[in-house]
């Protein structure tokens, strides 16, 4: 019994510190699949898809890929994962008619944005408007850049900092909805804002 | 009198570069930290903008937490010295490049557009080996 405890130790040692480059794939953060693949190893091309979730594989070798639990992910690992920034945020602001004016049912959207930004030190504001295709391509993109400046400056007006943030108009590219030119539709009519 | 306009529209055009080129943003740093940026070494604090070619390198208790244009998320461990080789994204087409090299030490990713844009366009390099991206969450650690 005594003796059996360092072998323990000694096993959880060689566990918790790789000794050869590791590679271990997790599920995403939503539960998904996703896969890694090793394309090389040693200068020498092969093409091993790895594709178990909660499982590690040797990166030194030939990979073999051993599952893992992950309640039992080293305390460094699980302090490396904890210590991922949050995923970016978007939200869509729409706009009435041919105006930079918000719509009333997109007006609460701004405290929420408000909100994100003060509580992700470092973060990275950008927005990106779009109208519909009533008037002219040209117009368009001028309006589509005035509805990102003004979303913008709405932010900056409420303490956040212009140099943290960026506004470009895309006009009628990237229709929401698709329609024909010429055509009034509010969903197309709106600012994209990404926090990171 | 034109030399010094000239020169002023060089130097313009020199300091706008990095705002254009900015790849991401770090968002925590934590004990010994740096970015090493050509023969500069840098002490990044939150907010600070990376470029292509960045080395991010961590102490025995340094840890830093990053995230890329194209939403990719870094957490670096202690330890470690990893290097984004190359960074290309489009972010109207939501495509482009991405290889990093773990030199040492730990990272941790969540893959972004690049990864999903096309199969292996994120590349991750160890001192053994090439990994291709294909949309996930995963770790590579390397020791000394």
């Amino acid at each position: 019994m005594n003796r059996a405890l360092p072998l323990l130790a000694a096993a959880g040692l060689l566990a918790g510190c790789a000794t050869t480059p590791t590679l271990t794939l997790l599920p995403t953060e939503e539960g998904k699949q996703g896969a890694v693949a090793v394309l090389e190893e040693n200068g020498r091309p092969m093409e091993t898809v790895v594709s178990e979730l909660n499982s590690s594989t040797n990166l030194s070798g030939t990979p073999r890929t051993r599952s893992i639990d992950p309640a039992k992910m080293s305390a460094r690992q699980r302090a490396l994962l904890d210590s991922l920034p949050p995923a970016p945020v978007r939200l869509t602001l729409y706009f009435l008619e041919g105006t930079t004016e918000l719509t009333p049912e997109s007006q609460p959207g701004l405290a929420f944005l408000i909100k994100e930004v003060s509580e992700r030190p470092g973060a990275e504001v950008q927005v990106t408007g779009y109208t519909d295709t009533l008037g002219d391509a040209d117009a368009n993109d001028r309006l589509s850049q005035q509805r990102a400046e003004e979303v913008l400056g709405v932010l900056a007006k409420h303490g956040i900092d212009p140099t943290l943030m960026s506004a470009v108009g895309r006009g009628e590219r990237n229709l929401r909805v698709a329609t024909p030119d010429g055509v009034s539709e509010a969903a197309n009519r709106r600012v994209v804002v990404t926090i990171r | 009198m034109m030399r010094r306009a000239i020169l002023t529209v060089l130097g313009l055009a020199i300091m706008a570069q990095p705002a254009w080129a900015e790849i991401g943003r770090i968002k925590r740093s934590v004990g010994a930290t740096a970015v090493e940026r050509g023969k500069a070494k840098l002490t990044p604090a939150p907010g600070f903008q990376l470029l292509p070619g960045d080395t991010l390198v961590t102490g025995k208790n340094g840890q830093m937490s990053l995230t890329f244009i194209d939403d990719t998320r870094f957490s670096v461990g202690p330890n470690s010295r990893i290097s984004v080789d190359d960074f290309t994204y489009d972010r109207t087409a939501q495509s482009g490049s991405f290889v990093t090299r773990v030199n040492r030490g730990s990272l941790a990713v969540v893959s972004g557009q690049i990864a999903k844009s096309k199969p292996d366009a994120m590349k991750v390099r160890t001192p053994t080996s090439l990994l291709g991206v294909r949309g996930t969450r995963f770790i590579v650690e390397v020791s000394k």
